[in-house]
């Protein structure tokens, strides 16, 4: 479904991403893990088009993603959640949801004057959504004003709305206790049971071993493992990286 | 009512309209202190097209308006690359070049300004605000203003939410280019005569102190800021001369302890919501 | 008569460069302009024709205006800019323009809207160098800006409070743990800018000769434009910027028409800021 092939990303002089190679197939969750500035977030930032690649492709479903703009590419069916929540502020939490939504549906000037049997539906739509993350009773709050845990539940519905066929999870469960960890990955789950592939970048390893169903390992910029569960865990390349080098 | 009073009121609504055009651009994050430069050439085509063509007024100013969102278009687009204080200084520049434009520009009179243009009534003038306000209305209501809201929040989120960033902020520079166009034609149809001096920095700065005196959040404040500027004046009569180091003085407090401005996105949002459970309409 | 064009264009120009100068000092260190420059430059020659007028002496008047005008720099700076650290930038751009409105009101209550003349204080002595005029007058103008910006130049480069401010204009977070008390070269920045502005503002009385409330108006314009196109924050820059749209303005009214001046001036403004915005010399970053 998604192939990132042989890609680089550079700042100037500064290499952030070096030769990376990762294939998505379809139906799974898959993880994307590495310490601290190993490129996790700037590899998002390259699949979702916010920057452009340096050298090599990526592709969803055949189509070259690299010279499309971001909302092309997530009208192609591809959405994302961000490591520090970005709702937009000024919004209620339902509106945060059907602003997502007007890609579905005719948002040009005309929507001012005429409401549609469709719009109706996305109504409907968008309620299930928050239900489904535990939102409808807070739907006409601020965003902002939810506790950190809703908000994320809310990012993830946001990027539901979008109705998309990838889904890229930037540590969703940061900063989670134990139930709302639980919690999280049974929606998570459940989101896979619809046929949704998603790519999920986390710190919490429990969180990882358990649904991802194959890793890939990021330090300094570069592919340094792919595999399994149980294969990563005993990848000493991984564990060095982990180790041998201080959090920062 | 006095020709006086009824000038007061017209140039309110003409005021009201320029806010509005400040705030059209504002929503997408972008401000523009250029506007009286789309206001002169609404002002000068609708003129031109009146007094020389002998057009009627109505398609005169629609086309007034449709050249200057236009030139809005142009200006627009250049504007995406330039952020912040950037902007600024381009829609700055701007203003001042089509200013300067139509001191020299002999065909509209030049310096000696232009003569002739009239037909502007109170009913004209603030049918268009009317107009304009139920537009911004429908707006706030529609899917389309989200979309706005979304994309002055967070562009590079917005985009990856299926937004158009540019498109938005293209045709937010059109409509308030529009806007000042219409503005400045029935600014000129009233006054009977216009010189480039009418539509200067010192102007667009001006607007742009009505909308975020009234509140930069909701459409509102920019009607409720040029308002206030319109009327204050007439009721603050007696310290006339001291009026604009008042307005100054008021304007500099209220950046220290209300800097989002009279009225509030709140204040709208909570509004709305008295009215609808009065009204109980099925509001989402 | 090139050549006395040219020397005109040069001392008109350094009055720009002395404003541009101001607009950098503040953009460089805030990343903000001050809108209430060009009024603050007003004050300045009004305060300079007043003292004058008063029968001081023109030196003396020169640096008690650049006192005053340095003092309304710092009011602009605490009622403009220092309650407005966290707000969103539009807060101290509007609140200048409200300041330079207070302050235009205030220059005409004071002083009247019709235009004021500048009182002869010196006898003015002509000098022959071949076939150019120069008045003492004018060597006046054209020393004090030269000395001024030298001095400027040095004391960035080699005082302390000049590293403070470099320091400071690249980065307030760092500056502060460096040691630097970045409050006071906000203050002293706002006071030396407009002190700038306050010199200009007589030199250029002494160039027009009658000055109304209204001058800073387009002398701020023109000074912001030599700002954007020396390099926004560019010292350097500003100096050379300001005096060659000096000379641009006074070599077209020489040989052109006077009413393009504007449209030229302001043209190639706006073609810097969409095409170049870094300027001719290259604009100050600051890490944010």
């Amino acid at each position: 479904m998604l192939t990132i092939q042989n890609v680089s990303k550079h700042f100037g002089g500064l290499k952030a991403l070096e030769n990376v190679t990762i294939h998505l197939g379809s139906d799974k969750i898959y993880g994307l893990i590495g310490p601290n500035g190993a490129g996790k977030t700037s590899l998002f930032n390259l699949i979702t088009g916010v920057l452009p690649v340096s050298k090599g492709s990526i592709q969803f479903e055949g189509k070259e993603l690299n010279k499309l703009q971001p909302h092309e590419i997530s009208r192609l069916g591809i959405s994302r959640t961000y490591q520090n929540i970005r709702l937009f502020p000024s919004m209620t939490v339902l509106e945060n949801v059907l602003v997502a939504q007007n890609i579905h549906t005719q948002w040009g000037l005309g929507s001012i004057f005429k409401v549609r049997r469709s719009d109706l539906k996305l109504l409907d739509q968008a309620e299930e959504l928050l239900k489904q993350m535990g939102l409808w009773t807070k739907r006409k709050e601020m965003s902002t004003s939810l506790a950190y845990g809703e908000q994320r539940r809310l990012e993830i519905a946001r990027a539901l709305a979008l109705k998309p066929k990838l889904l890229l999870l930037d540590e969703p469960a940061a900063g989670m206790n134990e139930s709302e960890t639980e919690n999280l990955l049974q929606r998570i789950e459940e989101i896979r049971a619809q046929g949704k592939t998603i790519l999920l970048i986390e710190h919490d390893m429990s969180v990882i071993m358990r649904i991802c169903s194959y890793i890939s390992v990021l330090n300094f910029g570069e592919l340094i493992a792919q595999g399994t569960p149980e294969e990563i865990q005993t990848n000493e390349a991984v564990i060095e990286a982990y180790l041998g080098r201080e959090e920062g | 009512m006095s020709v006086y009073t009824e000038g007061v009121i017209a140039l309110m609504g003409i005021n009201i309209l320029l806010a509005l055009s400040v705030y059209a651009i504002l929503m997408t994050d972008q401000c523009s202190v250029g506007n009286a430069g789309f206001m002169a050439i609404g002002a000068y085509t609708s003129a031109y097209l009146t007094v020389k063509m002998g057009i009627p007024l109505m398609p005169a100013l629609v086309v007034g308006a449709l050249v200057s969102s236009f030139i809005g278009l142009l200006v627009g687009i250049p504007a995406l690359r330039l952020k912040g204080l950037y902007l600024v200084l381009a829609t700055l520049g701007f203003g001042e070049m089509v200013r300067t434009f139509f001191l020299n520009f002999e065909p509209t009179g030049g310096a000696s300004g232009f003569r002739g243009p009239m037909g502007s009534t109170l009913f004209l003038i603030y049918a268009w605000v009317v107009g304009f306000i139920v537009f911004f209305w429908l707006l706030d209501r529609s899917r389309l203003g989200r979309s706005f809201d979304a994309v002055r929040d967070d562009p590079e989120v917005a985009s990856t939410m299926g937004l158009d960033v540019v498109w938005h902020k293209i045709w937010a520079f059109w409509l308030g280019s529009f806007i000042a166009g219409i503005a400045g034609g029935l600014y000129a149809h009233y006054m009977f005569y216009i010189e480039s001096g009418n539509f200067n920095f010192l102007l667009s700065t001006m607007i742009l102190l009505y909308v975020l005196l009234g509140g930069m959040q909701t459409f509102w404040g920019a009607v409720v800021g040029a308002v206030i500027f319109s009327i204050l004046p007439e009721i603050l009569r007696f310290i006339h001369e001291w009026r604009l180091s008042f307005y100054g003085a008021v304007l500099v407090a209220m950046m220290i302890f209300r800097p989002s401005g009279i009225i509030t996105r709140k204040m709208v949002r909570d509004l709305g919501e008295k009215f609808d459970k009065l009204f109980q309409t099925a509001r989402t | 008569m090139f050549i006395q064009q040219l020397i005109n264009g040069v001392m008109l120009g350094s009055t720009y460069s002395l404003i541009a100068i101001g607009y950098s000092l503040v953009l460089g260190l805030l990343q903000m302009i001050n809108l209430a420059h060009g009024d603050v430059f007003m004050i300045g020659a009004f305060l300079g024709l007043t003292f004058a007028f008063l029968g001081i002496p023109l030196y003396l008047s020169l640096l008690l205006a650049m006192a005053g005008a340095g003092i309304v720099g710092i009011l602009v700076e605490r009622f403009c800019f220092r309650p407005l650290k966290k707000a969103h930038f539009l807060g101290p751009l509007v609140s200048t323009i409200a300041f330079g409105i207070l302050l235009q009101n205030v220059g005409t209550q004071i002083w009247g809207s019709e235009p004021s003349r500048f009182p002869q204080t010196t006898d003015i002595a002509q000098f022959h160098i071949g076939p150019i005029v120069i008045s003492s007058i004018q060597i006046i103008i054209l020393a004090t800006s030269l000395v001024l910006m030298v001095a400027l130049d040095l004391f960035i480069r080699r005082t302390r409070m000049g590293r403070a401010m470099r320091a400071t204009s690249e980065g307030q977070v760092n500056a502060s743990l460096l040691g630097v008390d970045t409050d006071r070269v906000v203050s002293f920045t706002f006071f030396s800018s407009a002190a700038l502005a306050g010199v200009a503002g007589v030199l250029t009385a002494l160039v027009y000769l009658q000055i109304t409330p209204f001058i800073g108006i387009r002398q701020g314009l023109i000074g912001i434009v030599a700002m954007v196109i020396g390099g926004l924050g560019n010292l350097r820059g500003a100096m050379i910027a300001g005096v060659s749209l000096g000379v641009i303005e006074v070599m077209n009214d020489a040989y052109f028409t006077a009413s393009y001046r504007d449209i030229i001036i302001f043209g190639i403004f706006f073609l810097f800021i969409v095409i170049k915005p870094e300027g001719l010399f290259g604009a100050v970053q600051q890490e944010k």
